[in-house]
């Protein structure tokens, strides 16, 4: 390969300027002319039928254009089954779910007309448990779940009726290796609901034209092309009815792919004759009403041997998806099938299932399952080196995939750089040596701010612990991306790409590769704004696809342009297109680089000053199966894999069981950086949401299913004043199919976080805590069970 | 029932009229049109609306527009020095201090609200200043640096 000019160099961010300037318009800033203001009503009950609703007063308002219920929008959406209607549709089945929605000539208006509706409601039972909700025999929360349309593999279990999903894994026999163990340890494990928390809250707007009955909406949606089908059926309009037009995206997270916002938007735009409506929802709206993380239980049984090899590992996953599937039953099967962890496991059996409660709806969030399953399988390798009174490292350096391995699913993994990135994140933070001081001071914020200290200024009580832990994540397969590539006659290129710009970057590393196969300067290049009308097809910017799926699929359409352009170029230079080569925005000859054209000047030539040279690429992974339904067995389950291993040391105040991080090393294989500076940045920013999700985020729940801390007031994001030195390390192992070798990493920031914090935790204190978030009173208690019962 | 209100905004002086319960955040965003100043809340627990209201930083989802007659407002538009970014506009560019945006205005205005009282301040000084201002994409690693350089720029242009 010729050598790199911009990609693996730390490019600044070309969306940088406009978002320092706040000049960039993001989709809770857009204002169309003549637009109406949305509020909606939410259901205040968990689970009830819907006996009447009277709107009569809120329609004769003054101001008010429109009122909607369910029964003015007979339509039913979700990606994996069709079970969330736009506006409750006879029954609510969580606090939060939207009934009626009002559209109207300001939002003052819209709010005091959402007082006048009257709902009656007539209450049924409410499950808050997924194991609950679980059990054989309960009352089905989805009376209707059999003749929903859904995915082909999901089925209706009628002994289980609140279960969308069932995955299983089965390799080898369970019961033999348990009986060819020495040491067989059995623990359950806890992880809470959190949010998603996008600084930017939900919104969007729509608008139904009259005359052609085309929805055009406006939406900061991070993958539009999968808005656009799944509205597309739930209406049951042609694609080519409906337009998804994508502001820029203040944050997501996994909160804003599939429909939130916009049905309502949608339906109120069907009543209001062709005017735009604009429906924000706000911060408390956003908590109770849009997305959540699954609350996950986990029980894990293992068996070992004296040597610290594992014969066998079994689990059960249950998966709280709330009242509507969401995208539940895939987040189900791509994390309960690597739950196990990234080790050789010769007998392994996993059950998960995504079981429907009376809660907020869970879906995609970041690191999509593997959070969770990380929390309880990477306590569980501590809690068993401990019995076997290994180094954690040690134990888990015996049994980690390596190159070459044949997974426990009956996959060959290649490219496997996780070795390496525990290797590395061990020793940032001096793994191995005991009882030493990190060179960190503990105190200094909190001399700075005595008033934030917190108890913490004693030396006495304090106990410091290391702890790591490791993941392997799967991404999204089989899926397609397509791009376009555009120059113009000053040899400038514009980029055609469906990868949405949620923050993570991606706009400035297409462009770095755009720009490196034509070998243009970097400024030369430019994004065009997201349009479904006008952009080529993209799955989705999820699961850490992009970097590999849409840099494929722009390197392609890139080259597809360069090729163009030797064709055009080799007559002018009189030479042969082989002996042509690119440089710094120009055509050259190979061995007589003075003589040279810009590609701008061949594209004036031949096509004239205004014309416009395009070329297109496509990318799918053709080579990924379907996991078996009965064994979860496939031999590709994911196009790549990431790997990461990440390391915390940590202080633990024992009389008020406050729990500090000092340092905190994070390594991750990312194949190839495309843009160093733009990993370092994920990494930093996963590990935050990571550090926010171990020590103090909870989404809290009464026990009617109201969330009660719906506000940041009280739902506790890391602040600049939780987090400590921050250790972020970039591991390259190829990926050879990847563009430059690059894998992906949005998601694996936050994945191994909590784990690795409580394996920390635990060794300070030599007691286990195995439920999130490892607040003060949480471990004050657990340290105070510990003195009474060793552990 | 509208108020007439005269301020000065971004230098300029305005005349406009709003209701008096109108917020400071949703008179900029919705009614002059300035949307650089960015809704995270709406309680004052983020920091995503920060502007100067007669030099200091406020929360401007908590001021009325009653409260604003004669008053000097400078809003991230109002930022630039000139045609010239701010130093500190500047350092987020070249730091990666703002990766999806939304928090960066508000973040910025309490940056400078910083370095206008204290041109050299530690990392804790800085992590204590923005400690109002939630970030859910960086981490505010790359925040604090860019905070470090800009003020090492505006101490070095002091100088020359």
């Amino acid at each position: 390969m010729a050598e790199l000019t911009v990609v693996g160099k730390p490019v600044t961010r070309l969306d940088a300027h406009e978002k320092v300037t706040g000049e960039a318009i993001y989709g809770y800033d857009l204002v169309l002319p003549n637009m109406l203001y949305g509020k909606v009503l939410f259901s205040p009950k968990p689970h009830a039928r819907i006996v009447r609703i009277d709107t009569e007063k809120a329609k004769r308002f003054p101001g008010v254009c429109a009122v909607i219920t369910g029964e003015d929008a007979p339509w039913t959406h979700g990606e994996s089954i069709k079970d969330k209607p736009f506006l409750a549709q006879g029954k609510v089945r969580y606090i939060g779910e939207p009934v009626a929605a009002v559209a109207a000539a300001d939002e003052d208006t819209a709010q005091a007309a959402l007082k006048l509706i009257e709902v009656e409601y007539e209450d049924l039972p409410a499950y808050l448990d997924p194991e609950e909700a679980c059990k054989p025999g309960a009352i089905p929360i989805h009376e209707d779940f059999a003749s929903y349309r859904k995915m082909e593999f999901i089925v209706a279990r009628p002994g289980m009726p609140n279960v969308c999903e069932h995955f299983k894994l089965r390799t080898g026999d369970v019961g033999k290796g348990f009986r060819e163990s020495e040491l067989i340890l059995e623990e359950r494990y806890s992880v809470p609901i959190i949010q998603h928390a996008a600084m930017e809250p939900h919104s969007s707007h729509a608008q139904v034209d009259p005359k052609t009955g085309r929805v055009t909406i406006w939406v900061a949606n991070d993958a539009p092309f999968r808005a656009l089908h799944e509205m597309s059926e739930a209406l049951g309009l042609p694609k080519e009815k409906i337009r998804f037009i994508n502001p820029l995206q203040g944050g997501g997270f996994g909160s804003k792919g599939g429909l939130k916002v916009e049905p309502i938007a949608v339906a109120l735009a069907y009543h209001t004759d062709g005017r735009p409506v604009r429906l924000k929802f706000n911060r408390e709206e956003t908590f109770i009403s849009t997305l959540t993380r699954h609350e996950t239980v986990l029980y894990i049984k293992s068996g070992v041997k004296k040597d610290g090899s594992i014969c066998a590992r079994q689990m059960t996953i249950f998966w709280g998806t709330g009242a509507y599937a969401e995208k539940s039953p895939t987040v189900c099967i791509r994390s309960s099938l690597p739950a196990p962890g990234p080790y050789r496991i010769a007998h392994v059996k996993v059950d998960g299932y995504a079981v429907y409660t009376n809660k907020p709806v869970a879906g995609s969030f970041r690191g999509y399952g593997i959070p969770q399953g990380a929390w309880a399988c990477e306590q569980h390798m501590d809690e068993l080196a401990s019995r076997l009174g290994m180094d954690p490292l040690e134990f888990r350096l015996k049994n980690v995939f390596v190159e070459g391995d044949t997974s426990y699913w009956g996959e060959k993994l290649h490219a496997v750089g996780l070795k390496e990135t525990m290797m590395k994140a061990a020793q940032a933070i001096e793994w191995g040596k005991k009882d030493q001081g990190s060179g960190v001071d503990p105190f200094g914020t909190l001399r700075a701010n005595p008033e934030h200290s917190r108890g913490i200024e004693r030396s006495k009580g304090l106990r410091t612990g290391k702890g790591l832990a490791c993941i392997q994540k799967p991404t999204r397969t089989p899926t397609t991306s397509q791009a376009g590539v555009r120059v113009n006659s000053k040899g400038e290129m514009t980029v055609l790409a469906g990868t949405v710009e949620i923050g993570q970057g991606c706009n400035t590393i297409l462009a770095q590769m755009a720009a490196e196969e034509l070998k243009v300067p970097i400024d030369k290049v430019r994004m065009h704004p997201l349009d479904t009308d006008v952009i080529p097809f993209d799955a989705s910017t999820t699961s850490s696809r992009s970097t590999y799926h849409m840099g494929n699929a722009v390197r392609r359409a890139a080259i597809d342009v360069r090729e163009k352009i030797a064709l055009m170029a080799a007559p002018m230079l009189e030479a042969k297109k082989e002996d042509l080569a690119f440089s710094e925005g120009k055509v050259c000859l190979k061995d007589q680089p003075e003589i040279f054209l810009t590609i701008g000047e061949v594209i004036r030539r031949k096509m004239g000053p205004d014309a416009v040279l395009r070329g297109d690429g496509s990318y799918t992974y053709e080579i990924g199966k379907d996991l078996d339904l009965e064994t979860g067995h496939s031999e590709h389950a994911s196009a790549f894999y990431m790997y990461a291993t990440q390391a915390a040391e940590v202080l633990v105040d024992e009389e008020t069981g406050r729990v500090r991080i000092l340092r905190m090393s994070a390594a991750h294989d990312v194949g190839k950086a495309i843009n160093p500076l733009n990993c370092v940045a994920q990494i930093e920013g996963g590990l935050a949401m990571g550090i926010g999700s171990a020590l103090h985020e909870h989404l809290v729940l009464d026990n009617q299913g109201k969330v009660r801390n719906p506000s940041f007031l009280d739902y506790h994001l890391a602040t600049s004043l939780d987090l400590p030195e921050m250790i972020p390390i970039i591991v390259e192992c190829t990926e050879p199919e990847g563009p430059y070798g690059a894998k992906g990493l949005g998601e694996p920031g936050l994945a191994p976080t909590p784990a690795a914090i409580g394996n920390a935790v635990a060794n300070a204190l030599r007691v286990r805590i195995h439920d999130l978030p490892l607040t003060p009173e949480r471990v004050f208690w657990a340290i105070q069970k510990g003195k009474t019962k060793p552990a | 029932m509208k108020k007439k209100i005269q301020l000065t905004l971004n230098g300029k002086k305005t005349i406009l009229e709003a209701p008096a319960h109108r917020l400071l955040l949703d008179l900029l965003r919705d009614e002059i049109g300035l949307t650089g100043t960015k809704e995270g809340c709406g309680t004052g627990d983020c920091g995503a609306c920060t502007v100067f209201l007669n030099g200091k930083p406020v929360n401007s989802c908590l001021i009325l527009s009653g409260e604003l007659d004669g008053a000097e407002l400078v809003t991230i538009e109002g930022l630039k020095i000139g045609p010239e970014l701010h130093p500190i506009q500047k350092a987020f560019i070249q730091d990666g201090g703002a990766q999806c945006g939304y928090c960066t205005p508000g973040m910025l205005m309490m940056a400078k609200a910083l370095l206008d009282e204290n041109p050299n301040p530690t990392e804790e000084e800085i992590r204590f200043a923005l400690s109002g201002n939630l970030c859910r994409c960086t981490g505010y690693a790359k925040i604090i640096q860019a905070v470090q350089d800009a003020a090492k720029e505006i101490r070095q242009a002091a100088r020359r």
